[in-house]
């Protein structure tokens, strides 16, 4: 064997070879998507039995609160945590720094998060208990993920886009905790320049840079493209960051020519990540994209839209505060849950794939990772997904309330049958 | 025919389990020594530094070769250089994709 190992060296002296072993052991990214797949349905039936409000776009009473905490925190949030766990190794090359940690800080942000959403719809006042923990298990996971990071060899794009929502995330839970508290206790005057941070620094800063630095991986990676040339990634981040400092900053000093400002960086960032997005996929081997995939891909279209849709009502000066929920809405559920649905049914796929076959390949035939899923199924359920989302605003801004609640009651069940669809594949 | 290609012909039975193909069709096998022992050195990429399924994918290379007959040590060897690039696929391959 050692004659045959000097052979091979001269064969190989011009190549590279690395160790590249940086796995999750499965069961800690799968309980935080499990977790949030159970928060999404019930987030739904909230919203479901609460749709009158949504009618009426009263986005700020305690049942909206508990609907959208469940929605963003219980289901978004847990579900980036997970997904992360699994993708900061794939993406940096570098193990998680502690995994035990990670289930430490999986149970206290479980309890943390179901204790504030509960109280924030029955009792606002006590809020800030819960509050306290979410903030604690969070902070947990941004040391990890800092710990994490910081072992990188080589920092790239994603790791500023990665560190940049990170940091984002910090602050929408230390703006979080600041609103919890004033809820609580009252003395802050600056509430509403405290909430409209928090939204942006949650909804722009957290979701969509994690979702931009992690679509310069796993685009490329499920379309299988090669030799692309990205032109705009730096200006896309350096661009949206500003964007989103010059409209925080419209939020304390009340100027309205500053939020346009800050909308027309924040459109000009997504636009640079769109033009890097459509170079990788015109390069793709893969013609025919899977459907869940393609669907997140759509999801990117999706972002587009509303943030020239926002940059459009901002120039024009429309201030109404119910067509700005809405659009919030829409940048939630178009463009963030639309990607992490469309994502989910690659990782989970994945992690159970890993799990159950992962040491049975070369021994025996094993399924295609694509076998583990319902493609069919798949598309009845995005089609349902963009049907109640368009009906659900439409209605809303009609104001017609059995329209709102019938395709809200449509969200839920396709939400119910989009969690069923995902457990299934842990039986395959 | 050597033992060289009847490994090689081995690694037609590992699918990348992403893409639905065999690994040798894909152009990730970049060579396969051989000594008189039967001793096997496999010389393998995959289609990007990083790719979640690295441990898979080796090891199944590592069971597969396993299962011959009389083999000796076998042993993978993962690299990154020279770069995959699609232009190592087979025409089978482009054409399942």
């Amino acid at each position: 064997m050692e004659a045959l190992k000097l052979q091979l060296q001269s064969l190989v002296n011009n190549m590279k070879t690395t160790s590249l072993k940086s796995d999750t052991n499965i069961k800690l990214p799968l309980a935080f998507i499990l977790y949030a797949l159970i928060a999404f349905v019930v987030a739904q039936g909230v919203l479901l039995l609460n749709s009158d409000l949504l009618v009426s776009s009263q986005f700020r009473l305690p049942s909206s609160w508990m609907g959208a905490h469940f929605l963003l925190l219980g289901f978004a949030v847990m579900i980036a945590m997970g997904a992360m766990y699994q993708l900061v190794p794939v993406a940096f090359l570098t193990p998680i720094w502690n995994q035990k940690l990670g289930c430490l800080q999986f149970v206290i942000t479980v309890v943390g998060i179901t204790s504030l959403t509960l109280t924030l719809g029955f009792k606002p006042t006590s809020a800030i208990y819960g509050g306290i923990l979410t903030i604690f298990g969070i902070t947990l996971f941004i040391f990890q993920m800092a710990m994490t990071i910081s072992k990188q060899k080589q920092r790239n794009m994603i790791s500023f886009f990665v560190i940049a929502a990170v940091s984002s995330f910090a602050l929408t839970i230390l703006a979080g905790f600041v609103l919890a508290w004033n809820i609580a206790y009252g003395g802050i005057e600056s509430h509403h320049s405290i909430l409209y941070s928090h939204i942006t620094l949650g909804v722009a800063g957290w979701f969509t840079l994690l979702i931009f630095g992690f679509s310069y991986k796993l685009v490329p990676m499920f379309s299988l493209s090669h030799g692309f040339t990205l032109k705009w990634t730096s200006l896309s981040f350096s661009t949206y960051v500003f964007g989103l400092l010059i409209l925080i900053v419209s939020f304390w000093v009340d100027l309205d020519a500053l939020t346009t400002i800050g909308w027309l960086f924040l459109f000009i960032g997504f636009s640079f990540f769109v033009l890097d997005m459509r170079a990788i996929l015109l390069k793709r081997l893969k013609k025919k994209l899977d459907k869940p995939f393609a669907f997140s891909v759509i999801a990117i279209g999706n972002g587009l839209v509303i943030h020239s849709l926002a940059l459009i009502l901002s120039l024009f000066g429309i201030n109404d505060s119910s067509i700005w929920s809405w659009l919030i809405f829409l940048y939630v559920m178009s463009w963030i849950i639309f990607s992490i649905l469309g994502y989910l049914y690659k990782i989970v796929p994945f992690l159970w794939w890993t799990h159950k076959y992962a040491d049975k390949i070369g021994k025996e035939k094993v399924p295609k990772m694509k076998d583990m899923i319902d493609e069919k199924m798949s598309v009845v359920l995005f089609s349902l997904f963009v049907v109640s989302i368009i009906g659900l605003a439409t209605g809303a801004l009609l104001q017609i309330s059995l329209v709102v609640l019938n395709f809200q009651a449509l969200l839920t069940v396709t939400s119910f049958l989009y969690a069923f669809s995902i457990i299934r594949i842990l039986f395959r | 025919m050597s033992y060289g290609k009847l490994v090689e012909q081995s690694l037609y039975d590992v699918v990348d389990p992403e893409l639905g193909i065999n690994i040798v069709d894909l152009g990730l096998v970049y060579g396969v020594c051989s000594d008189e022992n039967n001793n096997v050195i496999i010389t393998m990429t995959l289609t990007t530094p990083g790719c979640p399924m690295h441990d898979s994918i080796t090891n199944g290379v590592k069971h597969r070769v396993s299962q011959l007959e009389e083999v000796g040590e076998v042993e993978v060897n993962l690299v990154w250089e020279p770069e995959w690039s699609p232009s190592k696929m087979s025409d089978l391959a482009k054409e399942l994709l």
